[in-house]
């Protein structure tokens, strides 16, 4: 990928303050949107928002540039230090419940990322294109299910109890489910 | 995939990634993929196949945190400027500036003249390994803190110049390690995890663990 974020990264990992400045601007205003949406908390996600920005700054050396786009990694890296956070609450607190958006369609309308090039905007369509017809292709509560997952960062108990199935017969649905995913995604 | 081992591995990647794992599992494959090349892979691919759901976050306004990023990634130096009291005590003005310009000349013949010690300090994920490095003008040291890289693999220590290529130092086996070599301020140090005996490629093929900056201490 060539794309602007993913070029800033790789300067990233040469320890150049410049970049770090000019990538702040390109990547807060998504992470903000990302991290309060996983955290349900603005105070939580803008102390959150700090704390990805230095581990995008320690960690951007593994970055691959030939694996997957700029704003693809650092909203992977965003997740994942999410979950590490709700996932260290108290489980009493945990996370909300919240109703699930609407079906993987709406992804399409929203993607207009002005900091990607013309060319990977249409690589990136074309793999949401792939994300949306592999959901379409799973039974329509898994879909949602898997995508609770990953928007809210829903565990297999919070899913569970938001669905009124026991805890294994959600876990034995959403491998399947993850299964086909794979098989579908990597076609 | 036929291998069994291999499905379990690749759906708890996949558990992983989406966090539907609880709060022990999540931080034990939390740990792992900080250590296991294989399963960090593994990791990176589900991140990579679910991409597409990124673009239903939305956008929100950020407040400027940049300031507050750079203080705790680049902190100034604590030691305040040496003589500053009497600077002050001198007043502003042409006495200042002669003396300043005076100073800055004879500079070169009052600073000592040993090769300044460089040090980095090199920090995976959540200080699972923790790498203490110094270069004394020849030799470089190196106290590592965390586990042995696990079977089959092997720590790699590289060095990263202004042209961006990794060139490696050696493998990292045991808590010291110790090489000779020329190097200076400004370059990087990289840990990367690889196959036992290290990268054949001559470049990072394993998940790099760690990365600082050496910088005169």
């Amino acid at each position: 990928m060539t794309d602007e974020i993913s070029i800033l990264l790789t300067r990233l990992a040469q320890q150049d303050r410049v970049a770090l400045k000019m990538l702040y601007p390109k990547v807060a205003p998504k992470l903000m949107g990302l991290l309060t949406r996983m955290l349900g908390d603005r105070a939580d996600a803008e102390d959150a928002l700090q704390e990805v920005m230095i581990r995008l700054w320690q960690r951007s050396a593994s970055y691959d540039p030939q694996k997957g786009t700029g704003m693809g990694w650092v909203c992977a890296v965003a997740r994942n230090h999410a979950l590490d956070r709700l996932r260290a609450r108290p489980a009493a607190r945990g996370h909300r419940l919240v109703t699930t958006d609407g079906d993987a369609r709406d992804v399409l309308d929203s993607v207009a990322d002005p900091a990607i090039g013309a060319e990977d905007q249409s690589i990136l369509r074309a793999r949401m294109q792939s994300v949306i017809a592999c959901f379409d292709e799973l039974p329509e509560d898994r879909a949602r299910a898997v995508k609770g997952a990953y928007l809210m960062g829903q565990s297999y108990q919070e899913l569970a109890a938001q669905f009124d199935v026991p805890l294994n017969t959600m876990r034995t649905w959403l491998r399947r489910a993850l299964i086909s995913l794979r098989e579908c995604l990597d076609r | 995939m036929t291998n069994p081992h291999d499905q379990d591995d690749d759906l708890l990647a996949a558990e992983y990634v989406l966090g539907l794992l609880d709060a022990d599992d999540w931080r034990a494959a939390h740990e792992r993929a900080a250590l296991d090349g294989g399963f960090a892979a593994r990791v990176r691919d589900w991140e990579i196949r679910l991409d597409g759901l990124n673009t239903d976050f939305p956008e929100m306004p950020a407040p400027d945190l940049l300031p507050q990023i750079e203080a705790r990634l680049f902190p100034a130096p604590v030691q305040p400027p040496r003589g500053a009291g009497l600077w002050r005590w001198l007043g502003a003005g042409s006495m200042v500036a002669a003396l300043a310009i005076g100073l800055a000349v004879l500079s070169p013949v009052l600073r000592a003249p040993q090769a300044p010690l460089l040090t980095a300090e090199l920090v995976a994920e959540d200080r699972a390994l923790v790498l203490a490095a110094s270069f004394d003008g020849t030799q470089l040291r190196l106290q590592a803190d965390g586990p042995e890289a696990g079977d089959g693999q092997d720590y790699e220590l590289w060095v990263i110049g202004a042209d961006g290529v990794p060139a490696s130092l050696g493998l990292l086996r045991g808590g010291l390690f110790e090489t000779q070599a020329a190097l200076e301020a400004g370059q990087v140090l990289a840990v990367s995890l690889e196959p036992a005996g290290g990268s054949d490629t001559g470049l990072p093929t394993g998940p790099v663990l760690a990365t600082a900056e050496l910088r005169e201490s």
